[in-house]
């Protein structure tokens, strides 16, 4: 029998960001070996702004100077435990940096090794990357007088318009109560709900709460339901190809107000019968997978599908359809 | 009562498909600009700004009014930030338009948008996992529902489509421009979620929209005509519950009654002269006409099918092009609301409805179960 | 235009939960629930709702929706959301409670931090070009922003670590709090850095929890409670997100929302403010709060233990404002400050002001 487990989740994506006509320049800048700041009267900015400040009024790529490589720290942290997003697995310090010819500073890492060698007003110097793509982590900052010649890239790549960022955020609880008893419900080979203290409906899969009445539903209020129910929607989906995608086909997602329940429980995945006979009010019956090959590993905190992994096939029962009216309250 | 509010600046960014040549901050900054220059304001004279756009996953950037205000002139200001789902633009519309009511505020700008292209919304929608059904394939069953109820004929989608795709011909701002779109070509479309056709669906774009709201004192003292917010309402309701109604959400009926009766309509087909509708998928057009009030139960797909939504019609719908035409999702409600605001102006260009003096900005979002409606007009005084 | 007389007429919070097991919307049920029960109000007696929260703190695009299960909305309901902390929520309560056609509303802050690392998720509020990729997170920015008051002499580690110590004291007494005890400055001192010149005991532990208020306007805030808290004037003010265009030693945005609601520099004298709840999630930051705010010692800061002691992100700054209406209600204060902030280093900040309607009777 397969078991229950903790939610481990990363939502993820590889965004793009289009930089526009000043972020642009000082990442192309970066990637160049150069640090680039923008002008604005006797104040010098970096990074850069598309934007005076104080007034709002638009600067212009004409606006940027070059500053740097060279600054002073002019206040610092020292990271004791780096997150997965930092640009160091080790300790560094993040530090305010004004740059040689910048009247601002900026934020950046530097790599000093240890705590002690950080200090207000030291001296720090940019280091570029052998291997640059025009971000801020192109560069580092480490201690130090001596700037370090930046390797040279390609004098003929494009200007840095587009950047690539892959952002994800890990999620990783236990499962509530209520939803490892569904799962637990699953592998033993049966569908559990829930049947509200307040009205007697009953929700599948049981959510820990009823909202129409805004009670809270704990073990007490489980019961079984069967595996037989009637179809109250259905949509034929052409899949959309996106990051973690891994769907190509057009299949059909239902949803079926299983005998017993007051909910309907959606996202069933049907592939085995044609679109063109697939009708609101028709009797499925769920055919489950061996005990064996149970798999509740996608039931998660959030999502209250039923899993796929939990049956091989919905097969029609041979029962005449309900007639759709009778089930037009439950289209979703 | 609180005091009047009147829209006095429009600003609009090019809607496309990706915005290349901006970054977030150069996107919300094109259209605030142009909403202050159309008021003949800057920076400097707004006292509060509001915010709005759907996920932040959209864009990977978590309370995005921290890192872009300074890019819209809020600092030392207050500013925040509204998030409703899809009906997002109308309700940061609405929460503006209350700071200005409130009598706390005489000047304020609101600012909703979104850069699809940075991210995926289908993505998004299906919470970062494979095998989501998007947007569409939540609202398939529920047209279909609709279809099977009002015994509506399929062609109403169709034209849906079209009409709104040569309305956006004439919006120098639209992303899609499709000036040879036929019926026939939606019908033979590809079949996305069934019934609705590719060319039914909106598509994804990068977008920003912005408006200046202000006190009846700086509105008299606005060079350009003022739209005058006559009223709004919002209701929302639970997403799935037993006995829940999708096809026509009794959120949306409330929300609609509440406003006309707040304005005074009794009669809104004949009293409201155009309506910007959330219409994402065609058949959402006679859905929300008759969710929203306007056509009887089993009526709007007529209204639809008569030609009545037409620019040249009794009650133009979406002249602008609409959600079919440009899909920035968070500013797509606001876009709405200000295009609302411009037909009432006299400032919509090439698809003013002439003499238009009230008109309806709308957006819902969620599972149909958010909505947010706003009617404005040229006078304060015009219903 | 008259501001109108709007008061908190009920508040409710969950404990600050390390791990809470179960659904956010059990926890927003909890006060909601509790909310109508102690006004004796019917959900559809409540005119307008509002809530704030964070979907990436939930790990789900479009998380907020189902918030509304635990906060009743059939039939449908008047009401909208920020992504913000619950305070800004309040924000847009009180001003459409100003608009005077309704005049009751409910106010819900929420978030489970416990899933997810809370600088992994919110080093996504930064500048997502040159500040995001760095994974500069709110807590690398407090460093700084420490490291700055003290280089400035503005304070020292020990004074930090007696805020700590202040706080967690004050925290026994509160049945809500996550941490709470007797420590010494030379306890903590002795206690390694986690982002120097901050300790781990410096930084506020993200929490699991919800609070939620109901506001009402002047006849229908008396009718629906005998202690009604007075809500003098709410404010709110962001300053420049990069750092290096911001003086990091001071909170230029908190003076300016105090003047705004006319307790700052410049403003009609009054007398001091019996109790302060500040946003303090990191030491240093009731330091610099105090000095923005001009408070001395005939204040009582953060007797609730404050948000170092208990912080479920998105309803830490509501929770501010539900411990000072408390002790307001209950008479051991007659007029307070709440105050919420958001961002990193105290970049933007709302204030509260409150009072009842008689004079302190006791201690905060």
């Amino acid at each position: 029998m397969g078991k229950t487990n903790d939610v481990d989740f990363t939502l993820e994506y590889p965004y793009t960001r289009t930089t526009g006509p000043v972020i642009g320049p000082w990442l192309t800048g970066l990637r160049d070996g150069r640090i680039l700041a923008t002008r604005i009267g006797d104040r010098v900015i970096c990074p850069p702004v598309e934007y005076d400040p104080t007034t709002g009024a638009s600067t212009s790529p004409d606006d940027l100077v070059e500053v740097g490589p060279g600054g002073v720290v002019t206040a610092w942290t020292w990271v004791t435990e780096p997150t997965s997003k930092h640009p160091f697995a080790t300790p560094f310090a993040f530090a305010q940096i004004r740059l040689d010819g910048a009247t601002t500073t900026m934020v950046h890492a530097v790599d000093a090794g240890c705590i002690d060698a950080m200090e207000t007003g030291m001296r720090v110097m940019a280091r570029f990357r052998d291997e640059r793509r025009g971000t801020v982590t192109d560069i580092w900052f480490a201690p130090g007088h001596e700037p370090v010649t930046p390797s040279t890239v390609d004098p003929g790549a494009e200007p840095v318009e587009i950047t690539e960022h892959l952002i994800g955020v890990r999620i990783r609880e236990p499962l509530f109560p209520f939803r490892a008893r569904f799962a637990q419900g699953l592998l033993e080979g049966r569908i559990l709900g829930q049947r509200s203290p307040a009205d007697g409906k009953v929700h599948v899969p049981g959510r820990g709460y009823d909202a129409l009445n805004r009670v809270p539903m704990g073990p007490e209020d489980d019961v079984e339901v069967a595996d037989t129910g009637t179809v109250t929607s259905f949509t034929e989906i052409t899949p959309i190809q996106y990051h973690g995608q891994t769907e190509t086909e057009p299949y059909i997602r239902c949803s079926i107000l299983l005998d017993g329940a007051d909910t309907t429980v959606g996202g069933i995945d049907v592939r085995h019968i044609p679109v063109g006979s697939f009708r609101v009010g028709m009797r499925l019956a769920m055919v489950w997978r061996p005990e064996s090959e149970r798999d509740v590993s996608s039931i998660d905190n959030r999502w209250s599908a039923l899993p796929a992994g939990a049956y091989e096939r919905w097969e029609p029962t041979g029962e005449p359809d309900v007639d759709p009216e009778l089930v037009e309250d439950y289209p979703f | 009562m609180g005091q009047p509010c009147a829209v006095i600046g429009i600003g609009q960014t090019l809607y496309r498909r990706r915005r290349r040549d901006v970054s977030l901050d150069g996107l919300v900054r094109e259209a605030a600009l142009r909403a202050l220059e159309d008021a003949a304001l800057t920076f400097a004279d707004i006292e509060a700004v509001v915010i709005g756009k759907a996920p932040d996953a959209l864009e990977g950037v978590i309370m995005p009014e921290l890192s872009l205000c300074d890019a819209l002139g809020a600092v030392g200001k207050p500013i925040h930030r509204v998030h409703t789902a899809g009906s997002v633009g109308a309700s940061t519309a609405i929460s503006a338009a209350v700071l200005v009511e409130s009598g706390r505020y005489d000047t304020v700008l609101t600012v909703a948008y979104e850069k699809q292209s940075e991210g995926n919304a289908t993505w998004a929608l299906s919470g970062g996992r494979s095998g989501g059904q998007g947007a569409g394939g939540t609202f398939a069953p529920w047209i279909r529902e609709y279809i099977r109820r009002s015994e509506a004929p399929e062609h109403i989608g169709w034209m849906v489509a079209a009409k709104d795709r040569l309305n956006a011909v004439k919006n120098p701002y639209a992303h899609l421009n499709l000036p040879d779109i036929t019926i026939e070509e939606v019908r033979r479309s590809p079949m996305l979620w069934d019934p609705i056709h590719f060319l039914e669906s909106c598509p994804s774009s990068d977008g920003a929209a912005a408006m200046v709201l202000a006190a009846p004192d700086r509105a008299r003292r606005s060079p350009r005509p003022p739209a005058w917010v006559l009223g709004h309402a919002k209701r929302t309701e639970l997403s799935t519950f037993p006995g829940r109604d999708t096809v026509r959400p009794r959120a949306g009926v409330e929300c609609a009654a509440a406003l006309y009766d707040s304005v005074g309509i009794t009669d809104p087909r004949s009293q409201i002269d155009v309506a910007e509708l959330y219409v994402p998928f065609s058949w959402y057009e006679p859905m929300w006409l008759e969710g929203h009030l306007i056509a009887g139960e089993g009526e709007g797909w007529k209204m639809t099918d008569s030609g009545a939504t037409a620019i040249d019609g009794d009650f133009p719908v979406n002249c602008s092009g609409g959600v079919l035409s440009s899909n920035p999702i968070g500013a797509s409600g606001m876009i709405r609301c200000l295009e609302a605001a411009n037909q009432v102006r006299g400032t919509a260009g090439d698809y003013q409805v002439d003499g238009a003096r009230v008109a309806l900005g709308h957006a819902y979002g969620g599972a149909a179960q958010y909505f947010a409606m706003w009617i404005v007009g040229s006078d304060l005084d015009v219903l | 235009m008259a501001v109108s007389d709007i008061a908190i007429v009920a508040t409710a919070q969950t404990p600050a939960y390390a791990h809470y097991n179960g659904p956010e919307v059990q926890l927003i049920m909890s006060c909601v629930n509790r909310l109508l029960d102690s006004t004796g109000l019917h959900r559809d007696g409540i005119d307008f709702t509002i809530a704030g929260s964070c979907d990436y703190l939930s790990g789900m695009p479009f998380a907020f929706v189902s918030n509304l299960d635990g906060m009743g909305a059939w039939p449908p309901v008047y009401e909208s959301h920020v992504e913000m902390d619950g305070a800004w929520a309040l924000f847009e309560a009180w001003s459409r409670l100003q608009v005077g056609d309704i005049d009751v509303a409910m106010v819900v802050g929420s978030g489970r931090s416990s899933p997810c690392n809370a600088r992994e998720v919110f080093h996504l509020q930064a500048d997502p070009y040159a500040m995001a990729p760095l994974g500069l997170d709110p807590d690398s920015l407090a460093g700084i922003q420490a490291r700055a008051l003290i280089d400035a002499a503005l304070t020292t580690e020990e004074e930090i670590a007696a805020v700590v110590v202040r706080s967690r004291a004050a925290a026994i007494h509160n049945p809500m709090a996550q941490v709470s005890g007797t420590v010494s400055v030379r306890d903590l001192m002795a206690e390694p850095y986690d982002m120097a010149p901050l300790r781990a005991h410096d930084i506020a532990p993200p929490a699991d929890g919800a609070a939620a208020v109901i506001i009402a306007t002047g006849d229908r805030a008396r009718a629906l409670t005998a202690r009604p808290v007075w809500i003098r004037g709410i404010d709110h003010r962001i300053e420049s997100h990069h750092p290096g265009l911001r003086d990091l030693t001071d909170s230029v945005s908190t003076r300016l929302a105090a003047a705004g609601i006319g307790i700052g520099a410049g403003s009609a004298p009054a007398p001091p403010p019996d109790v302060a709840e500040l946003h303090v999630t990191h030491a240093h930051e009731e330091i610099i709060l105090r000095s923005a705010l001009d408070l001395g010692d005939a204040t009582v800061i953060n007797p609730s233990g404050g948000p170092l002691c208990g912080n479920p992100v998105m309803a830490t700054g509501l929770i501010r404002v539900v411990e000072v209406a408390d002790r307001i209600a209950d008479g051991r204060a007659g007029r307070g400050v709440a105050h919420a902030s958001s961002g990193a280093a105290l970049q933007q900040n709302l204030l509260c002001c409150l009072e009842g309607d008689r004079p302190c009777e006791g201690v905060p």
